[in-house]
């Protein structure tokens, strides 16, 4: 009986290593996760709708006076925007004519890949797109929302969908900058949809709010996407540098279509 | 025997695609429990059963390293030794150290 049991455990062990290793050393995982997210493609597009309209749902009913203080408070923030927006046209308006007098083409823009978001990570920051290979996506692009929002960057891609790594991954740094007040530092994904701003040094001021963007430091991300804005500033005596926390500008439950740079 | 691998393939199938793109929407601060490892768990306490304990911990396995992205640096079959772990330390666990009582007519 025992010896039977242990036959039995012998050949499990056996064809399972036979599997794994085939499925390691060929394409064939790649091939079977191309297939899987192929035949659940219609299924889990159904479900993230679901979930999103579920979700949106629930947070309207549990949220109810947070959403209307954020709402007073996105009206105030439109307003200052509005004032902002009609200085900044006048100044588009004088860089058009001086590009002009100068001669200067105006920088091309990228070409963009429309992708739609079909899961998350069970476990980490990634998602899965469903655009891959055959759509012209490659590893390392950059990932953007319709808002200019940095997402992340392409990380394994198979035939007809890709996976996105988000910046919140703990895997993702780059560098940033906030415009206003020219302070230089480097993103870390922390996982769980969390970022940290580091490497800022001491004797820069920043506050709760300032708009984090992507700098050309490090070459990672090209700059001016939106990253975030800044939570909470940590400063200590100890460490040679300061940090901050993060709220990353978008949020993945509400995510639904995004864009690949080409 | 093959009506319960069909049953264990269809359900964790649609656990681990639930649990993908349904349930990403509620997590709290970033945290969701794994229904696919839950439901294996269920198994092995409810079925009496050796063989279905080790099909749906396989197969769960499966589903989670073909819906994870990226995961232990691309390695596929990470999620697979880690049921297969789970289910032998439930096997030495239930068998070593539980105890059910049984009640004796009087």
């Amino acid at each position: 009986m025992l010896r039977g049991n242990f036959k039995k455990t012998v050949a499990v062990l056996l064809v399972l290593s036979v599997f794994i290793t085939v499925f390691n050393l060929t394409d064939l995982s790649g091939k079977a996760k191309n297939f899987f997210f192929w035949l659940s493609s219609p299924i889990q597009r159904s479900f993230w709708q679901g979930g999103k309209n579920v979700s949106d749902f629930l947070t309207g009913i549990l949220r109810t006076g947070a959403l209307k203080k954020e709402a007073e408070d996105l009206r105030l923030e439109n307003q200052e925007l509005l004032v902002r927006i009609a200085g900044l046209v006048e100044q588009e308006k004088e860089n058009e004519v001086l590009r002009e007098a100068l001669g200067l083409a105006l920088e091309k823009e990228s070409e963009l890949i429309l992708a739609r978001v079909m899961n998350k990570d069970i476990s980490q920051d990634s998602i899965l797109i469903n655009k891959g290979e055959e759509d012209g996506v490659s590893g390392g692009m950059t990932v953007i929302t319709e808002q200019k929002v940095i997402l992340g960057k392409i990380g394994a891609v198979y035939g007809r969908f890709s996976e996105v790594i988000l910046i919140s991954n703990e895997n993702s740094s780059f560098g940033a900058t906030i415009l206003e007040r020219e302070v230089d530092g480097v993103i870390k994904g922390k996982g769980g949809s969390g970022l940290s701003f580091g490497l800022i040094p001491k004797e820069k001021e920043i506050f709760e709010n300032d708009v984090v963007v992507t700098s050309v430091l490090g070459g990672v991300y090209p700059p001016g996407f939106l990253v975030g804005k800044v939570k909470e500033v940590n400063k200590s005596d100890v460490d040679p540098f300061q940090s901050a926390e993060i709220t990353p500008a978008f949020d993945v439950g509400s995510l639904d279509y995004l864009f690949i740079l080409h | 025997m093959t009506k319960r691998i069909i049953f264990f393939i269809v359900i964790l199938y649609i656990l681990t695609l639930l649990q993908a793109s349904f349930l990403v929407h509620f997590s709290l601060s970033g945290f969701l429990p794994n229904f696919v490892l839950i439901a294996v768990i269920l198994v092995h306490l409810f079925s009496s059963s050796s063989k279905d304990k080790i099909i749906a911990a396989l197969i769960g396995g499966f589903y989670l390293d073909v819906f994870s992205l990226n995961n232990a640096g691309g390695f596929f079959g990470f999620y697979i030794l880690i049921m297969l772990a789970i289910f032998l330390f439930l096997k030495i666990i239930s068998e070593k150290y539980v105890r059910f009582p049984i009640v004796k007519k009087i």
